[in-house]
């Protein structure tokens, strides 16, 4: 188990050197000498202001999606349960949408953002839980509810897109996940909100791992289901809210790298979870890494300057790839 | 370890808006001792043992655990007094069997006591009762019905309980794993003196096993007694509703039972168990 650990950190480094260097503006040399102290004032600028916090946060806002789904998962004893289906994801899509359409936060507000989409995110659970409230937490109906809630939630989006369109170019990049223009302050937005749900939810990996043996051998085992759902619930919409704050709607991250931290750490949450963290911020620091050196590629190739490829683009596509082979080898739809 | 521990139901009713399950039950099963407990599906045998093992509460009534009322316990207090072996178990992919038996010490150490990785004497003692320790580290999911039931067993035991309750223990299980499920039950019971209350469709195991049997119908108890009492073709005829004959085991002098044909169907059939 441990040498897993030590070779996905050597992996996880290794992607957030590539995700440093893999940027336009600055070449793999002028790197190096910032590194070693020296490059000019726009390179240091670049590298200090730009690169390192965009670095961050992707590593940053992969382990908290990686870890709200793992949870929602376990909690919901789920297979195909992930942020994207609990009305977090959407929510905040659309807290942020609306904030940026009534003029109360922009591109250049990080901090009003970022609040937005927590609210959003929060409000988009929180009707979740009103809804499946009275079912009594079955998980069957949360997940059908969650897709309900994330249906009407991504409606209500489009709605508001189509009254301001003219705010579709800006908010278009963060409905689709994208780590380009993160700075400090996302940083030190992100960093302290996911350590702190990060914490509470290893804390419940006890009963996180009871609730994966079903309701009724955890109940006999003397957990308080109800509960340990409900907080468990909570930690999963924190973490989702905080990443979709810091880097928008990154697809399928919550819902697939569970599976893969499943087969390379097992059941064990107490092992699972953190190394669910670590393998979301491999794959989006990673992804985000390839999705700049494939944008460099286009753009040499299209001759066109200003072509970005988001993140989130290059995850979704990624991501349904892996779903199909995660729904055709999982017979069952519980677990 | 403590002394073994008393079953006692009093006057108990339990029921949905729609329809009621127990009318008033009364049973006490006496520390130690090893009861069957016998109907036709859907009786409320497994409500039963759900409602003394406290994870459904009574409409009217007490289940009193040891001489404690179950509605003052915690769910934790509760599960590291009494365990429950449930009648089927969902799959629990990527787990191993030393895995799910450690889940059993939930109530006894906690939600944060289950984060220290910590040698569990329990534990082992726990797969060294079902005899699964060869395979500890195998995944649960890959072992056969049988395997999979022993190990169910071991996560009941690691809970360390005075008291055990098996919602029919054997059923999907081949004769030989049926026999040693029961094998096994009736040794620890002994060994550790647990109080044991087990439902059981098949009529042969509760009249060779235990040394009691409670009859169920229609949420009343209609027999209480040893099965040598107990067993008799008024029996089958009121509680199984089937035809049939009792004779005697030639060397061990249980009853055994010989159905012969179903009785007309019950008026009043329920459709839950």
């Amino acid at each position: 188990m441990r040498w897993r650990f030590v070779a996905l950190s050597a992996l996880a480094v290794g992607c957030a050197g590539l995700e440093l260097v893999a940027g336009r503006g600055m070449s793999p040399g002028a790197v190096w000498d910032v590194l070693g102290g020296g490059g000019d004032a726009t390179e240091r600028h670049i590298f200090l202001q730009l690169r390192l916090p965009r670095m961050l946060v992707a590593l940053g806002a992969g382990a908290c999606l990686a870890m709200a789904g793992l949870i929602l998962q376990s909690a919901l004893r789920n297979p195909l349960a992930g942020p994207e289906v609990t009305g977090v994801t959407p929510g905040a899509v659309l807290g942020a949408v609306t904030a940026t359409a009534l003029g109360l936060a922009g591109w250049e507000s990080p901090l009003a953002v970022v609040l937005a989409a927590c609210a959003g995110g929060c409000a988009g659970a929180l009707l979740l839980w009103l809804l499946v409230g009275r079912g009594g937490g079955d998980p069957a109906q949360t997940a059908v509810h969650g897709v309900l809630v994330s249906a009407v939630l991504g409606g209500l989006t489009a709605m508001v897109l189509l009254v301001e369109p003219g705010e579709l170019g800006s908010v278009v990049q963060w409905l689709v996940g994208t780590t380009e223009g993160r700075v400090w302050e996302h940083w030190h937005l992100l960093w302290p909100w996911a350590l702190v749900w990060g914490v509470a939810s290893w804390l419940l990996t006890g009963p996180l791992t009871l609730l994966r043996c079903g309701d009724d051998i955890a109940m006999s085992a003397g957990l308080s289901v109800r509960r340990a759902r409900t907080l468990a619930l909570m930690c999963a919409v924190a973490l989702t809210a905080g990443a979709v704050a810091a880097v928008g709607a990154l697809g399928f991250v919550g819902l697939l790298v569970p599976h893969l931290a499943m087969a390379v750490f097992g059941a064990d949450m107490r092992v699972g979870l953190p190394g669910a963290a670590l393998l979301g911020a491999i794959v989006v620091c990673g992804a985000d890494a390839a999705a700049q050196l494939s944008s460099r590629l286009l753009a040499a190739t299209l001759d066109s300057g200003r072509l970005t490829l988001p993140v989130g683009a290059l995850t979704a596509c990624l991501g349904a790839a892996l779903l199909l082979v995660v729904v055709r080898r999982t017979p069952s739809r519980t677990f | 370890m403590t002394k073994s521990m008393g079953i006692h139901l009093e006057d108990v009713h339990f029921g949905y808006p729609a329809r009621s399950v127990l009318q008033g039950v009364d049973v006490t099963v006496r520390p130690g001792e090893l009861t069957a407990l016998i109907g036709l599906n859907g009786c409320g045998k497994s409500t039963l043992l759900r409602l003394a093992a406290g994870l459904l509460q009574p409409n009217q009534g007490r289940v009193l655990l040891g001489g404690d009322d179950l509605a003052g316990l915690s769910r934790r207090a509760t599960a590291a007094r009494v365990a429950l072996l449930h009648q089927s178990a969902p799959a629990v992919p990527g787990m191993t069997v030393r895995h799910l038996v450690r889940q059993g010490r939930y109530a006894a150490r906690g939600p944060l006591g289950m984060l220290r990785e910590g040698d569990d004497p329990v534990v082992r003692r726990a797969l060294r009762d079902v005899g699964v320790e060869q395979w500890a580290d195998r995944d649960v999911d890959a072992l056969s019905g049988g395997e999979r039931q022993r190990v169910r067993l071991a996560m009941a035991l690691a809970q360390d309980t005075r008291v055990l309750l098996l919602d029919e223990p054997t059923t999907y299980l081949d004769l030989h794993h049926q026999l040693d499920v029961m094998q096994t039950v009736v040794r620890l019971r002994e060994e550790r003196e647990l109080t044991v209350v087990m439902v059981l469709h098949d009529l042969a195991h509760a009249a060779r096993f235990a040394e009691r049997i409670v009859a169920l119908r229609d949420g009343r108890v209609v027999a209480d007694g040893t099965p040598k009492e107990v067993v008799t073709p008024g029996l089958l005829a009121d509680v199984l509703n089937v035809a049939g004959r009792v004779g005697r085991d030639p060397e061990g002098g249980w009853p055994v039972c010989y159905p012969d044909h179903p009785l007309p169907a019950l008026e009043y059939e329920n459709q839950f168990h």
